[in-house]
Formats: structure tokens, sequence, C-alpha cells
């Protein structure tokens, strides 16, 4: 039943968010009228000032509300290394992993032809600038292991040849943890064909 | 329904965990489905959906959007990489561009598949993709590409020909036109087309069949295996 238009607006506001059915999205509006309407604002607030002011790197295309990032400005980061990965969640999962300390580069997608997605949407021409402009001895393709993420890769690569940086493409692997009898053929033949010595 | 044989040509995502699939299937040509919760972590249609792997599908509904039911990969597709991969991914955007919906063409899948095993093999790749290419045209004139002349009037050796797009027909041209001699569209409509030396008549010619179907649109795929090209070509020689 409806009982306020604007109410039904806000409801389907919060539906457009990932996770969020009708269900999830009615409770959400009725929490913030009835118990937390300060939270509201300040969801108000954040959201409002983050749309209007966050943006592109200008070096490493990742989310920021400066002209360089977080990461970008951080002196202590490897200045020989680069990695080029899909999304910014993705930069996020590498961070979080740990272990990685060089410079990054955001795509924001991957090569798709039937989606009209080519070179220009994803920076390459910005990407290609980095490299040319400092001196990395390394490039790490990030990107997924799907057909688009290959095919990105293999661009990149080839964009970055003269270049002489030595582009390196994450393993395929069986996940830690895992049982080979549940994992996909795909990726176990990957992983047979990329085994490597054991070290003890 | 039996199970069908099937590509995944392209896969777009659709509400929260389901995918828009199109597919090349074996007895129904292009088929656009909904593959329900295959972006689920843990989904078992998730690893086998993709391209280039022989899948076997089943769906239901009569109207243009199926619901598949079924997704299985009959064995683990050939790993591509590099040229190679581009040059399926044109092979698939040249099928979903071209091809129209629930029109199977037998001959076309198997070619698709035939393409697909050859592709990580640079010396097989043209001649494949030209097979694809033929098949593509003929069966959307239902006739022989090559034969397709004017007015049935055999074709000259010493003549030059062109492709009339409007007709889609080859025609005889004026001098100092760029076309193709009678000579080479015989051997051509011979099944010569994969020698050498007819190897570059053949691309021409197919790409100037293949333009009006395309229209104003080029196909992205294409220009991005142009552009390594000739990222490659002004590299200096090593």
């Amino acid at each position: 039943m409806s009982f306020s238009p604007l109410f039904e607006r806000l409801v389907e506001a919060f539906r457009i968010l990932p996770g969020v059915g009708p269900k999830s999205a009615q409770r959400m509006a009725l929490h913030l009228l009835e118990r937390d309407r300060a939270g509201g604002e300040r969801i108000v607030a954040a959201l409002g000032e983050a749309l209007a002011r966050i943006g592109y790197c200008q070096r490493c295309r990742n989310l920021t509300e400066h002209d360089l990032c977080a990461l970008c400005e951080d002196p202590r980061r490897d200045e020989r290394m680069l990695c080029v990965v899909e999304s910014p969640a993705d930069l996020l999962a590498i961070e979080e992993a740990g272990g990685y300390r060089g410079r990054y580069f955001v795509l924001h997608g991957h090569l798709s032809p039937l989606d009209g997605i080519g070179p220009e949407e994803l920076g390459l021409e910005r990407l290609e600038a980095e490299v040319a402009g400092h001196d990395y001895e390394e490039v790490v393709l990030a990107t997924n292991p799907t057909v688009e993420g290959e095919a990105s890769a293999h661009y990149i690569s080839e964009q970055l040849r003269p270049y002489e940086v030595r582009c390196t493409r994450l393993a395929y692997g069986v996940p830690l943890g895992g049982e080979l009898e549940y994992v996909d053929g795909g990726t176990l033949s990957r992983a047979f064909s990329g085994r490597l010595p054991f070290t003890s | 329904m039996a199970l069908q044989p099937a590509f995944l040509l392209h896969r777009r995502p659709y509400r929260e965990t389901s995918a828009l699939v199109d597919l090349l299937t074996f007895e129904h040509g292009l088929v656009r489905g909904v593959a329900r919760g295959v972006a689920r972590p843990g989904s078992r249609s998730r690893g086998a959906l993709q391209p280039f792997t022989p899948l076997h599908v089943a769906w239901r509904g009569e109207r243009e959007l199926k619901t598949l039911t079924l997704i299985e990969s009959t064995r683990a597709g050939v790993m591509l990489a590099g040229e190679g991969l581009l040059c399926a991914l044109y092979a698939n955007e040249l099928l979903y561009r071209c091809l129209p919906r629930e029109f199977a063409v037998e001959a076309l899948f198997a070619h698709y598949g035939a393409l697909l095993e050859v592709l990580p093999t640079p010396g097989l790749r043209a001649p494949g993709l030209r097979r694809l290419e033929i098949t593509l045209l003929e069966a959307l004139d239902a006739e022989p590409l090559f034969l397709s002349i004017d007015g049935d009037r055999p074709l000259e050796p010493q003549l030059r020909y062109g492709y009339d797009a409007s007709a889609r027909r080859f025609r005889p041209i004026a001098d100092g036109h760029q076309g193709v001699d009678g000579r080479t569209l015989r051997l051509l409509a011979h099944g010569d087309w994969e020698a050498p030396g007819l190897a570059g008549a053949a691309k021409w010619l197919l790409r100037e069949a293949l333009a009006p179907l395309l229209g104003a649109r080029p196909l992205r795929s294409r220009a991005l295996l142009q552009s390594l090209v000739e990222r490659r070509r002004a590299m200096p020689a090593d």
C-alpha cells in the first residue's frame, strides 16, 4: 500500500544499491525517517559532496577528490612497479591483500568490442604516457582472468612494447585451501600448465 | 527441450546476479536469454559460461528473450591468447552484428567451432576467418558469394569486377577503379582462396561484401586488431 509518494520514491532510490531488495529498501527508509533523521542528513551531505567532488586521479585514474590520489602522492610507494587493474575494487583488494607496494593504474573497465569499449574509454593513452614518462621496470597486468581481461592485457602489453618494460600477468592457480576435485577444468588446466618448481 | 550445442558470444550483467547472454546455437542460430544467478559466487555455471567454451544449453520461453534452464560446458575451450583471442572477439562481434536472431545456419556453427580450434596457430587464422565470413554471407544471401555475378553471365577472366553493395553482387567495373580481375574471382569461386597469393584479394572482397551489413558502425574488434598492426609497423625493427 502507498501512503506517501515521497516515501515510495525514497524506497525506490535505495533499491538501486547492490544487494538491496524491496524489503531492505523499505527498512532503510523507515529507519532513517523514524529513528535517525540526523544520520539521514549525514548521508545526504556525504553523498552530495562525494558525487560533486570525486573524480579520477590525473595520474592513475583512481577515485579521488584531488588532482592526485593519496597513493600517487605517497613517496614511499615503489616507483619501479606499476599495476594495471580494471576497477577501484580490484585496487582495494590488492591493497588489502598486502605485499604490493608499487603504483597503480585503473582502467575502469576492460576492452569489450561488443559493448563499444575500446582503448580510448580505458584511458590507455594516459597509461602509455605514464609508462613513457617514468622509469618503471615492471608493469603487472592485473586485469581479470576473463576473455575481456585477457584481451585488455594483450593490447596493453603490445602498446607498451616500445618502452622495454617487463610486462607480467597474475598467475592462474588453485585457490588456497581448495580441493582439486571442485576446481573448474579451465582453472585446473591453466594451473597445470603454469606449475612451478617445488621449493621447500 | 533437448540440450543444444552452443557457444557464448557475449554476456552482460543483468540485475544483480544474472547475465544477459547471446548464444550461437547449432539448431536455432543466435539466441538471447537470461542466465539466472550465474554471477552468484559459487554458481556452478559461472565458470562454464565463458566465450569460446563449447556448451550444452537448454532454455524455455517462446519469445525473443529466453530463460536458460541449463548451462554445461562439454569440455574445456581452446586456450586463446594474444592476437588469436582478438580474432575470436572479431568473429563474435561479426556474428552478433550480422546474423539475424534465430536464423539457424548449421555450417556457420561448424565453421565457428573449427575457427576456434585453429586460432592458436597464426598461419591458419586468416583462412579460418575468411571461411566464417563467406559462410555467413552465403547464408544471408542464400547463394554462393563468388557466383553472385550480375545477370548470371560467366566471369570474364580479363574484366575487372567490383562489389556492388546495394545489389550484393559482383559487377564489371570501369578501368582505373579498385577491383578484382575475373580470373582471381574464378579461383576464389572454386574455393582456392586459401592460396597465399589470393589471401589479400579474398580479405579485400569480403570486407567490401560485409560493409553494407555493418552500415556506419565499424567493427570495434577489427579497429583493435588494426591499431595493433599499425603500432607494430611503426616500431623500429629489432
